[in-house]
């Protein structure tokens, strides 16, 4: 590459085509421009007529000009400039690109992408044959053009997990693969992970190596911790000597079920410090709706921190026997579960018809024997609900007849009376230990401490379904624990007691992690591989690279040891697990990983992020020669008179004009703003398409003559769907009646009445005045009837010769629309309305009329088309027009009756105003 | 034309299409003609004719069948009624239908020969309201008078020529009749020569109107340009049209000079009129220029 002023070429020689430039000068010089053929019959006159001058018109120099550089734009634009041209010394022969592609590198994945654009650009140039190798998901090395990974560039993604062990065996595996010696360019997240410098080496021996490094430090956040009441987030990031503000969301389902953010926290990260620690202290129900925590802005999987059940508690109700004897407390069955699940649960403690309605997530019944029928059923229906009831048997249950004789609804088997004793004073067997529990108990991995043995219990009838409800046994094969499903729910019996009296299970830590596999309680601490050994683990949701929650159905399941303890992978992609009702999130980070810093040798050369300032100036030379060519074909037809500038900018600023006042139009309608800053009147949409276009253009009609004849400027008439739309806006209404219209709705009938007594009108139009004259005779009149009934409408009278409407405008005696003679109804005047002498008129309503009734078909008198003539006819000849005409000035007065109200009322006290104030 | 029968589908249609031409022109027309009151158009002396003149009284040798009853039995003396001597003249219409006539230089404007046609028609129907025989030069159609003319007119008028430059039409003129020629007179000029020399021959006396495009009147091109007549058979190509703009100026006033020329020798008038100006000027001035009367 050359470089000439700053800007590089990649293909110089093309440049010599500018010294064709002057020639091509000359040439579009000498040839003139075509002849217009031009039709001129007074060509007569012309025969004969010798040019002066034997040369022709020239080009306009500019229009050369214009040629020239559109030329010379061409010239340069395929010699292929580039601005900021990077000279570097690229090296030659394959090139390996090794990227982390790491959780870790997420959060600026789109900053090394572009530098891989930059990169793979420039080895294109350099014309190297180029393999991508991601630690993450290593594939075997393919050297190929560099275009060709450039293309493939959007489908490298980040992974959610690091390099581990068996990706980092394969890439070497992949590396050892390639017989020939390569350089190598290594994209680090920032993260050193165990073996780096096994690859490092591995890369060393083939060639140079480069190592990108990113540009802000690595940061993540460790599992929520629920402690004391509050839950702490801890982030963690790579050691840096800056001080950090890290602002974390809680986010979960609201209840309504939309994702949000449901609290905030914020992590300061002192100075050189790589941990920082906030607490959050949430309402349980809250808490329990918490899905994950996240570093605000960041991309990245480490920067969530997934919640699950250690967040969650469970509410247990405790129903134990009633019993007198408050005092013995370690006696009491409910002492020891207390103990077990205060930490981890809260628990609802009173009579189980007053906690069933809290719903509870457990019911344990500690030797309760008999329940009312009446919570008995209430249970059933919890159960079948997904409840669980955990019963424990005890003297009165032993006693009791409760499952004797068929199996009871609420207990998984039937039992023996009695029970049995195992190992007293009185009988030879010493006390049982359990047996080691089978694959199919949800027990399954559980340790069972030797101290445990049982003395006494109820014994189990052996039903033939009886095998597999048992999932604990004794030494013996005698049932210990036995659970049936019912419905959604299930039901578990421990056999013996729930304190210590029967047994020394609950004294043990086997009791508090069987509890836990039932699902009564939560773990607090998270569990360890043990804890969770022969479960198996539904991945349930899981977190790509960027964090992004993506669905883990189609992911086979993990084993529990696995999912603790096992490094992240393809196999065990972090995400929230369940089982058996439990949750489980095995996150990014671990409550104690170091996120330390890549040591590089001496031997690597070191970089960071090079934002490229190189631009390919190519596209835009040619770009502009095409410019170019175009404006020199618009000024050749210009030159030579075929361009008719005028009509091309007529046409232009017509289509300015319309794109202009185009959404103004759009908006007339809708727009609330537009609608109260203008006259607007509206008509009601009666679903009769030929009759609401009617109306619409009625009102237009109105509207243009207000416009020209008064001071009112109404806006383009407006449908109003008087079930959806704000009536507030229309200063009238306008109702022509069809008896085809639907009726309103009562919420449609209730804004009506709320818009006629805040001051609106309606203008009902039977239209229907050539048919009837009075009364419910027609169609029209008897639906109106119907419709207007729910309606405030004061009494009606009609138009009385001196009501306000007569004179408000225009004076008038007579309100004819399409037909006339028919009334107008108007609000009644009050029965104490007097003519006061000297006056001539009476001082009628004050108001304005809510409705005006009459059936002249007003609408088809002003009715306009869009030219501005009328649609319809009206009557005959120049009476036919004076009709019109009358009825234009109908609507004037009405419009200013609405508009003004009494105003023209009161103006006949002018005088006697003006005489007060001794004018 | 073949001689095979037109279904009579098709020939109505043709019918149509050729009647639907006419209303717009010969409405044109009648509201052009509209524009301009009829002045009285009588002799002013008494004679034939069914206006009202004068009464004066009974004079030796008049027929007691003259005798006005009415008024004489007003008073003692005995009136005789006249009536304002009218007389039709016989006018000869010539309109330019040739190929140059179809040229307008601009949408906007109309074409030379509709403004031509709507002129030529409008007299017409102003010369038929005054009671005067109007008709066609050349036999076609021979002067009459009466409504079902203008018709007649309308009809002959929407044809047209394909010959470039038309020459006049001079055959057939009824002597002392008068002559209307419209056209823009931009073809052979020894062909009008001929045309007037006859008419002048048999005392007939009339009116030249030239009707011409504002283009051909300004000559407002620029740069190479090849211009061509109608039909193509004429043209002439010029590198630098703005360059012959004085001299196609000079030459069309030279042949106005000459058309003036022979009118004065023939004892016509000749008139000028650019379609870019109303239709109504040039209306108003043939009206008068036909009105004059013959000295």
């Amino acid at each position: 590459m050359s470089v000439i002023a700053g800007i590089g070429f990649s293909a110089p020689w093309l440049l010599l085509g500018l010294l064709v430039l002057p020639v091509l000068w000359l040439l579009l010089r000498a040839v003139p421009p075509a002849p217009i053929k031009r039709l001129f019959p007074a060509v007569t006159l012309l025969v004969g007529l010798r040019d002066d001058d034997s040369q022709t018109d020239r080009t306009p120099w500019w229009l050369l000009l214009l040629r020239m550089l559109a030329v010379a734009a061409v010239i340069i634009g395929l010699a292929g400039p580039v601005l900021n041209p990077q000279e570097r010394s690229s090296g030659s022969g394959p090139l390996l690109m090794v990227l982390d592609a790491s959780w870790a590198g997420a959060s600026h994945w789109t900053a090394l992408e572009r530098q891989l654009e930059t990169d793979l650009a420039e080895a294109g140039r350099a014309g190297r044959p180029v393999a991508v190798l991601r630690l993450t998901q290593p594939a075997p090395l393919t050297f190929q053009a560099a275009d060709v990974w450039a293309q493939q560039l959007p489908g490298l993604q980040p992974e959610a997990w690091a390099a581990n062990a068996d990706t980092i065996a394969q890439s070497l595996t992949h590396l050892s693969a390639v017989p020939d010696a390569f350089d190598t360019q290594w994209y680090s997240d920032g993260l050193a992970f165990e073996q780096q410098t096994d690859v490092l080496a591995a890369l060393e021996d083939r060639g140079n190596v480069t190592v990108v490094a990113p540009p802000a430090p690595v940061v993540g956040l460790r599992p929520p911790v629920f402690d004391d009441g509050a839950i702490e987030l801890r982030a963690t990031r790579v050691e840096t000597s800056s001080a950090q503000t890290l602002p974390v969301l809680a986010q979960g389902k609201d209840p309504s079920g939309t994702l949000r953010t449901l609290a905030t926290a914020t992590i300061e990260l002192e100075p050189g410090a790589t941990d920082g620690m906030a607490r959050l202290s949430l309402p349980s129900e809250l808490r329990g709706r918490l899905q994950w925590f996240a570093l605000q802005g960041r991309r990245s999987a480490g920067a969530i921190a997934l919640s699950d059940d250690s967040l969650r508690r469970r509410e247990v109700a405790l129903i134990g026997a009633t019993s007198g004897n408050e005092g013995l407390a370690l006696l009491s069955p409910l002492h020891y579960l207390r103990k077990a699940l205060v930490d981890t649960t809260d628990l609802l403690e009173g009579n189980l018809g007053d906690l069933l309605p809290a719903n509870p997530d457990v019911v344990v019944l500690a030797d309760v024997a008999h329940l009312p029928q009446s919570q008995e059923t209430a249970l059933i229906e919890w159960i079948e609900e997904g409840g669980l009831l955990l019963r424990f048997a005890g003297p009165r249950l032993a006693a009791s007849d409760t499952a004797r004789g068929d199996v009871h609804p609420l207990m998984p088997v039937r039992l023996r009376a009695g029970g049995r004793s195992l190992g007293g004073a009185m009988s030879w067997g010493a006390p049982k230990t359990l047996a080691p529990f089978s694959e199919n108990s949800p027990f399954y991995g559980l340790n069972i401490p030797d101290e445990v043995s049982v003395v006494s219990q109820v014994v189990a009838q052996p039903d033939p379904d009886l095998a597999e409800r048992v999932i604990a046994e004794l030494g013996d094969g005698t049932p210990l624990v036995t659970r049936k499903s019912l419905g959604q729910g299930q039901i578990v019996l421990f056999h013996v007691t729930a304190n210590a009296e029967w047994s020394s299970l609950p004294l043990s830590g086997l009791f508090v992690e069987m509890l836990e596999r039932l699902a009564v309680s939560s773990a607090t601490r998270s569990p360890d591989g043990a804890d969770l050994e022969g479960t198996i683990w539904k991945p349930v949701q899981v977190l790509d690279g960027f964090g992004q929650i993506q669905d883990g159905g189609t992911l086979p399941g993990v084993a529990g040891p696995d999912l603790v303890t096992a490094a992240l992978g393809q196999d065990l992609q972090p995400g929230v697990y369940s089982s058996n009702g439990r949750s489980l999130a095995r996150n990014v980070l671990s409550a104690d990983q170091v996120l330390t810093a890549p040591v590089w040798p001496g031997s690597v050369t070191l970089r960071g992020f090079e934002h490229s300032q190189e631009r390919v100036l190519g596209g835009l030379f040619l770009a502009a020669a095409l410019i170019a060519l175009a404006l020199d074909a618009l000024a050749t037809l210009a030159v030579s008179g075929l361009l008719r500038i005028g009509r091309a900018a007529a046409v232009i600023l017509a289509a300015a004009v319309t794109f202009a006042a185009d959404p103004g139009q759009a908006q007339e309608t809708d727009n609330p703003t537009a609608l109260a800053s203008e006259v607007t009147l509206g008509y009601v949409l009666t679903g009769d398409t030929q009759l609401d276009a009617l109306a619409r253009d009625g009102l237009r009609g109105l509207s243009e003559v207000l416009y020209f004849r008064t001071s009112i400027e109404p806006a383009n008439p407006a449908g109003v769907d008087i079930e959806a739309d704000e009536l507030a806006f229309y200063p009238l209404l306008y109702w022509p009646i069809s008896t085809r219209q639907p009726l309103p709705s009562p919420a449609a009938y209730e804004k009506l009445n709320a818009y006629l007594q805040s001051g609106g009108m309606i203008l009902f139009d039977t239209r229907d005045a050539d048919l009837s004259r009075v009364g419910a005779t027609s169609d029209n009149a008897r639906f109106l009837q119907r419709l207007a009934r729910p309606l405030d409408i004061p009494p009606l009278e009609p138009v009385p010769d001196d009501h306000v409407l007569t004179r408000a405008f225009y004076l008038l005696q007579d309100f004819p629309g399409r037909q006339r003679g028919a009334p107008v109804w108007v609000e009644a005047a009050p029965a104490d309305a007097e003519q006061v002498e000297g006056l001539p008129f009476r001082n009628l309503n004050d108001g304005v009329s809510p409705v005006v009734i009459g059936g002249n078909d007003w609408a088809s008198a002003w009715a306009v088309d869009d030219n501005g003539r009328a649609r319809l006819p009206v009557g005959r000849g120049f009476a036919g027009e004076r009709q019109r005409e009358l009825a234009y000035r109908f609507g004037v007065n009405l419009i200013m009756h609405v508009l003004t109200g009494n105003y023209k009322s009161d103006q006949v006290h002018v005088p006697a105003l003006l005489d007060r104030l001794g004018q | 034309m073949s001689l095979a029968p037109i279904p009579t589908g098709v020939l109505r249609q043709r019918a149509e299409e050729e009647a639907s031409a006419l209303p717009p022109l010969l409405v044109q027309a009648e509201q052009l003609a509209g524009s301009i009151l009829l002045g009285d158009h009588g002799r002013r002396r008494s004679g034939v004719g069914d206006d009202f003149w004068q009464y004066r009284p009974l004079q030796q040798g008049d027929s007691r069948r003259m005798i006005d009853h009415r008024r004489s039995a007003k008073g003692d003396q005995q009136f005789v009624r006249e009536r304002e001597w009218q007389i039709a003249q016989t006018v000869h219409l010539w309109c330019d239908l040739g190929a140059s006539m179809r040229f307008g230089s601009d949408d906007n404007q109309p074409q030379k020969i509709e403004r031509a046609r709507v002129l030529a028609l409008a007299a017409a129907i102003l010369m038929i309201r005054a009671g005067e025989r109007v008709g066609l030069t050349g036999g076609m159609l021979p002067p009459r008078r009466g409504n079902a003319q203008i018709l007649r007119l309308t009809e002959m008028l929407n044809r047209t020529h394909e010959v470039d430059y038309s020459p006049p039409e001079h055959r057939a003129m009824v002597p002392h009749a008068r002559a209307l020629f419209i056209s823009d007179f931009l073809g052979p000029f020894d062909e009008l020569q001929l045309a007037l020399t006859k008419a002048a021959d048999r005392g007939v006396q009339g009116v030249l109107l030239q009707v011409l495009d504002p283009v051909e009147e300004d000559f407002p091109f620029v740069g190479r340009t090849r211009f061509h007549s109608a039909s193509g058979g004429l043209e002439h190509e010029t590198l630098k049209a703005s360059a012959l703009r004085d001299r196609y100026v000079e030459r069309l006033a030279e042949r106005r000079d000459l058309l003036d020329r022979l009118c004065r020798d023939a004892g016509w008038r000749m008139g000028v009129h650019h379609t870019g100006e109303s239709a109504q000027t040039g209306l108003m001035w043939i009206y008068h220029a036909l009105q004059r009367s013959p000295a």
